[in-house]
């Protein structure tokens, strides 16, 4: 009953006979409503004042420590990608976060079609085991990691700082595309078997064109985790020329004498930009599957 | 002949139970070949190390040193010392400190009232406002950190300085004088992102019906939401607060970034205590002991949450 009494008033706020909207706002009402954007435009002005300087600083010449008025130029960012150093950091932090994400995706695609389409003992346990061993916290376990590795001779390389990069996303991975894979019908791969295709044909040429959205979102996924981890790399890389970005940029801020402003504001804008066109890119596709993996489980 | 006939059998058997038990069967090396790999490097990269960690706990491994030569099992000699030593122990209050104060209630009251205001129909600029809340988390944790850098400079002009300067008040060393006010602050700033999101999504199954019958019983804003809405919304809230918490307690670029544990240790949570003791000092077995003790600390919460919400898992 309510809601049938209460929809017709709505629609006047799009085209308002005045007489309607006078007798809505109660005096309380619009103290509500100046409250609300107060409260709103506050708490979005505290999420945006921060990142004034690092957008400010990078398009300026004489950058400071503080927020100032630019003399617009785009020097910094030649500087970065002339410089003898930061070029590399952007190269390595590209390598470890493509090749770790392409990884993740293989391994990923396999084992999560295999939880997808078979019922096997310890299925349920894996899969719950994975989901669990999130809760770990990374620093609790970085120390014994960092000794495995050790010994497997993988510290300070960049594919082994792949390799696990890669392995420490997998598991979001593997939940992710187990829900976009039992979404496939089963029905489509085995009219492919019966066309005489084999079990890796039907799944190259029927399940993979069909779970693209969600192989994209866990691309964002596991490329954004990747390319913002700090800790792995920072325990993982000795020699300088195999930092990343995110490493870089601390070493370059914690020289405290002689810290470069502008060039590290540039650095930090480059840093951003892969993930944000990434996450542009792919967005729509994430709503999608991400609705549709929830649904499924 | 018979192939043709067996062929569709086979496909369609796939929903019948005693077929599916042959193929499984059958394809044991299948799931093998496909989850293998996945499944030996998760145990390698992330089972391993939480049960080598444990098992390095009780040792006293190191990485340099006469030690090093030939770790030795110490029993609970590890834990013992972690428990009388007052840097742990300080560095414990203040994770605690830090994910109270910050994701318990900074992240929990700044998200709930966004996305309560995101709610609101009469809202104007609802995606300009959303994104840039959503921004501080997007943005890789060093950039956030850097950000903050220049809003607490201790210079006159920092963001911050300026602020305060209208008020004035003289010009402060942020991270010097009010170093884990600072790094609670910028958490905030981090993670009211995730806190909206959660809480957007619980209260668009809030029915709507329940809120107008309370309208008209004449409740107020305020009583509608502490009596109605918030009621309905517990098992979510509840999930936020263990996720967000399992998060803070493990958070350590942030932090790190900022102050690397100063000054005199006040900003050293106990993620920054396990770094230094373990890769800087190369004391494993203390590191490992104080990952455990964190790990314990971590569960416990997580039950208790688990409780508090009755939610079944």
């Amino acid at each position: 009953m309510t809601s049938v009494a209460v929809k017709p008033v709505s629609p006047p706020e799009v085209a308002p006979p005045q007489t309607f909207r006078r007798r809505r706002l109660t005096p309380v009402a619009k103290m509500q409503r100046v409250l609300g954007y107060t409260l709103i435009g506050l708490l979005g002005l505290f999420c945006l004042v921060p990142f004034a300087w690092v957008v400010l600083s990078a398009i300026d010449a004489h950058a400071g420590p503080n927020v100032q008025l630019p003399t617009l130029s785009f020097e910094n960012f030649t500087r970065f990608f002339t410089n003898s150093g930061t070029p590399l950091l952007l190269m390595n932090s590209l390598i470890i976060g493509i090749g770790a994400t392409a990884l993740n995706l293989i391994l990923g695609l396999a084992g999560g079609y295999a939880l997808a389409r078979f019922e096997f003992r310890g299925r349920r346990a894996f899969m719950y085991g994975i989901l669990l061993i999130r809760v770990i916290p990374a620093p609790a376990t970085i120390v014994a990691l960092y000794l495995i590795l050790v010994n497997l001779k993988l510290t300070n390389t960049l594919y082994g700082l792949i390799l696990v990069e890669a392995v420490l996303q997998l598991p979001v991975t593997l939940w992710l595309l187990k829900g976009t894979i039992s979404a496939v019908p089963i029905e489509l791969e085995e009219a492919a078997w019966v066309d005489g295709n084999s079990r890796f044909q039907a799944i190259w040429r029927i399940v993979l064109p069909l779970v693209g959205p969600g192989l994209g979102a866990a691309a964002m996924l596991t490329f954004m985790g990747v390319w913002g981890d700090f800790l792995t790399p920072l325990v993982m890389l000795q020699s300088q020329e195999l930092y990343p970005l995110s490493i870089g940029l601390f070493r370059a801020f914690s020289e405290h004498n002689q810290v470069d402003w502008g060039l590290l504001a540039a650095s930090a804008i480059v840093y951003v930009a892969p993930p944000a066109i990434l996450y542009i890119f792919v967005r729509k596709h994430l709503l999608r599957s991400s609705l549709g993996g929830a649904v499924k489980g | 002949m018979t192939s043709t006939v067996t062929a569709p059998a086979s496909a369609l058997a796939a929903s019948q139970p005693p077929a599916r038990k042959r193929r499984r069967r059958r394809s044991t090396p299948l799931i093998a070949l496909l989850l293998g790999p996945a499944a030996v490097l998760i145990i390698v990269f992330i089972v391993a190390p939480a049960v080598y960690g444990m098992y390095l706990s009780f040792t006293n491994t190191q990485l340099t040193g006469f030690a090093a030569r030939s770790p030795k099992l110490v029993g609970f000699d590890n834990y013992a010392y972690l428990l009388t030593n007052a840097d742990f122990l300080s560095s414990l209050g203040h994770t605690g400190e830090f994910v109270l104060y910050s994701a318990i209630i900074g992240q929990t009251v700044l998200g709930m009232v966004a996305a309560i205001l995101l709610s609101r129909p009469w809202i104007r600029g609802k995606g300009i406002f959303g994104a840039a809340i959503l921004m501080p988390m997007v943005v890789p944790e060093v950039v956030a950190s850097l950000t903050w850098a220049s809003v607490l400079s201790n210079n006159s002009s920092g963001t911050l300085n300026l602020l305060t300067s209208f008020f004035g008040a003289g010009s402060t060393d942020w991270l010097q004088v009010v170093p884990l006010a600072s790094v609670v602050a910028v958490n905030i700033w981090r993670g009211i992102a995730f806190a909206m999101i959660m809480f957007q999504a619980a209260l668009e199954d809030v029915p709507v019906e329940l809120i107008e019958a309370a309208r008209i019983d004449g409740a107020r804003a305020i009583q509608v939401f502490r009596h109605v809405t918030l009621p309905l919304i517990r098992g979510p809230v509840f999930l936020y607060l263990l996720l967000t918490t399992i998060s803070t307690v493990g958070a350590f670029g942030l932090v790190y970034f900022l102050t690397q544990g100063g000054p005199a240790g006040q900003t050293r949570i106990a993620a920054i205590y396990i770094y230094e003791r373990a890769l800087q000092f190369s004391q494993i077995g203390i590191g490992s002991a104080a990952s455990m003790i964190l790990l314990a600390i971590v569960l416990v919460l997580g039950l208790v949450y688990v409780r508090l919400a009755k939610v079944e898992v």
